[in-house]
């Protein structure tokens, strides 16, 4: 064995960027600024939002453009050619993502608000935010998987495997989990409606992010892509969140003023969520004995959400002002700490999974 | 060794020109932040300053030096024109720069 492979995990944040570790704070900031702004200078985003082609607005398009052109131009389609290597691990993510995930999602996040907490949130508003829920819970991570999967110090070939096999999954499977859940709860959205919000948040960057990725690795090659574009273009994806969430909290002042509640009602059945589908890719990969370096980035990918989407369906489908927006948000805010304490957990039980050299025989 | 390279991927290397580049790749995280993988390509890299040249059997090999002697092997996979080598075997690491 080698230095590499027989160095300690990372320390839990290292490898995250500043902006990332202190996630939840700057979402609580931009709370803040955008319920001050919504107060106190509504006509900034009346006017924004006045700015609508064929009922979309122009501005939160481009705000998420920004968001998730750049986890889009960096997902390797060639990886998922491997689909042969590490069966097991793909067998137990991409059956927690896609025939799990999403309806233990919508089970759990209907027992809370729709009959748990009933006493606290009006029905109608619970179902949008019943709404926010199972868009997370239809939307698997991809661009932080490579953070906690280095973290766990997982394989680096399964994991982007994984992520780019969720990346074209989620092309043809998201928008009909999001039908079928949306239509039990009995919140209906039109068809073209959920299929517009998927072709210009999921196909139109997925596209855009193909394109140039060749283009650019063709003109200009791989490692000035990875080393230049790549680090140039990254930082807008934050600056794109923290303003979308800005102008959407600017919406949604009136309702966090008169429900400061409903954040922590509604993060508590996302964090059980989360913690469940840990457990049950983490605990599924410990009976099929699959290596430690596939089952903790396996089990990770599988907790996380694609959060960026969720808020752009979110939006798309039911408007800034929206419970179901809040709802995503409300994700956003609690991703990065529960996924940095499942990191430990994960680390902790290393011991428990058989190493990747005895998997191999 | 300073990295394994499996006979198919080396019958690939050799009708690609014979020269293979191991390095690190970036991935960025959605939020900032990001981890490295290991790739590896049939072609000479652009800036040979960050690796070190070796031979192996007949082939050129650029390397990162922080990749050598981790027991990484390159493996090739895919059909046709959809060729494509791969690192086997490392685990999501940080450069340090």
């Amino acid at each position: 064995m080698t230095a590499l492979q027989d160095s300690q995990s990372p320390s839990t944040s290292e490898g995250m960027g500043l902006f990332e570790r202190f996630l939840s704070i700057w979402v609580a900031l931009a709370i803040v600024a955008g319920v001050l702004l919504g107060q106190f200078a509504p006509a900034v985003p009346e006017t924004l939002s006045r700015f609508e082609v064929a009922q979309v607005s122009i501005p939160v398009a481009i705000l998420i453009w920004a968001m998730i052109f750049p986890m889009m131009a960096q997902i390797d389609f060639a990886a998922v050619l491997g689909v042969r290597r590490q069966p097991k691990g793909l067998i137990i993510t991409t059956s927690v993502n896609w025939l799990i995930k999403p309806f233990t999602m919508f089970a759990i996040a209907w027992f809370f608000l729709m009959v748990l907490f009933r006493p606290f949130i009006p029905e109608e508003l619970a179902r949008q935010y019943l709404a926010g829920a199972i868009l997370l819970g239809a939307a698997p991570c991809t661009a932080m998987v490579f953070v906690w999967s280095y973290l766990t110090r997982g394989d680096a070939a399964y994991t982007l495997v994984q992520v780019s096999l969720n990346d074209l999954i989620m092309l043809f499977a998201f928008a009909p989990i999001v039908v079928l859940l949306l239509g039990i709860s009995n919140i209906q959205v039109p068809w073209d409606t959920v299929a517009l919000s998927v072709f210009l948040y999921i196909v139109i960057p997925l596209a855009a992010g193909y394109l140039t990725r060749r283009t650019l690795i063709a003109r200009k090659g791989a490692e000035w892509y990875d080393n230049v574009f790549m680090k140039r273009v990254g930082p807008i994806t934050p600056i794109g969140l923290i303003i979308t969430l800005v102008l959407l909290f600017a919406f949604q002042g009136d309702v966090i003023i008169a429900n400061p509640l409903h954040i922590v009602l509604i993060a508590i059945p996302l964090i059980i969520q989360t913690v469940l589908i840990f457990f049950i890719a983490y605990g599924w990969a410990k009976a099929w004995r699959v290596p430690h370096n596939v089952a903790a980035p396996g089990a990770m990918i599988g907790a996380s959400n694609f959060f960026e989407l969720a808020v752009a369906a979110a939006i798309a489908l039911f408007g800034l002002q929206s419970g179901a927006a809040l709802a995503t948000v409300v994700g956003v805010l609690v991703e990065v700490p529960l996924m940095l304490a499942l990191v430990r957990i994960a680390n902790k039980t290393r011991h428990h999974f058989p190493a990747a050299s005895e998997a191999r025989g | 060794m300073a990295i394994e390279i499996s006979d198919n991927a080396r019958a690939w290397i050799e009708r690609n020109g014979g020269v293979l580049s191991v390095r690190l790749s970036s991935r960025h995280g959605c939020c900032g932040g990001g981890a490295d993988i290991a790739v590896a390509e049939a072609r000479t890299p652009s800036d040979l300053t960050h690796y070190r040249e070796l031979d192996l059997d007949g082939l050129k090999l650029f390397i990162e030096p922080a990749l050598i002697d981790q027991g990484l092997i390159v493996e090739v996979e895919g059909l046709l024109g959809l060729k494509h080598l791969f690192v086997d075997g490392s685990p999501i690491a940080r450069r340090r720069d």
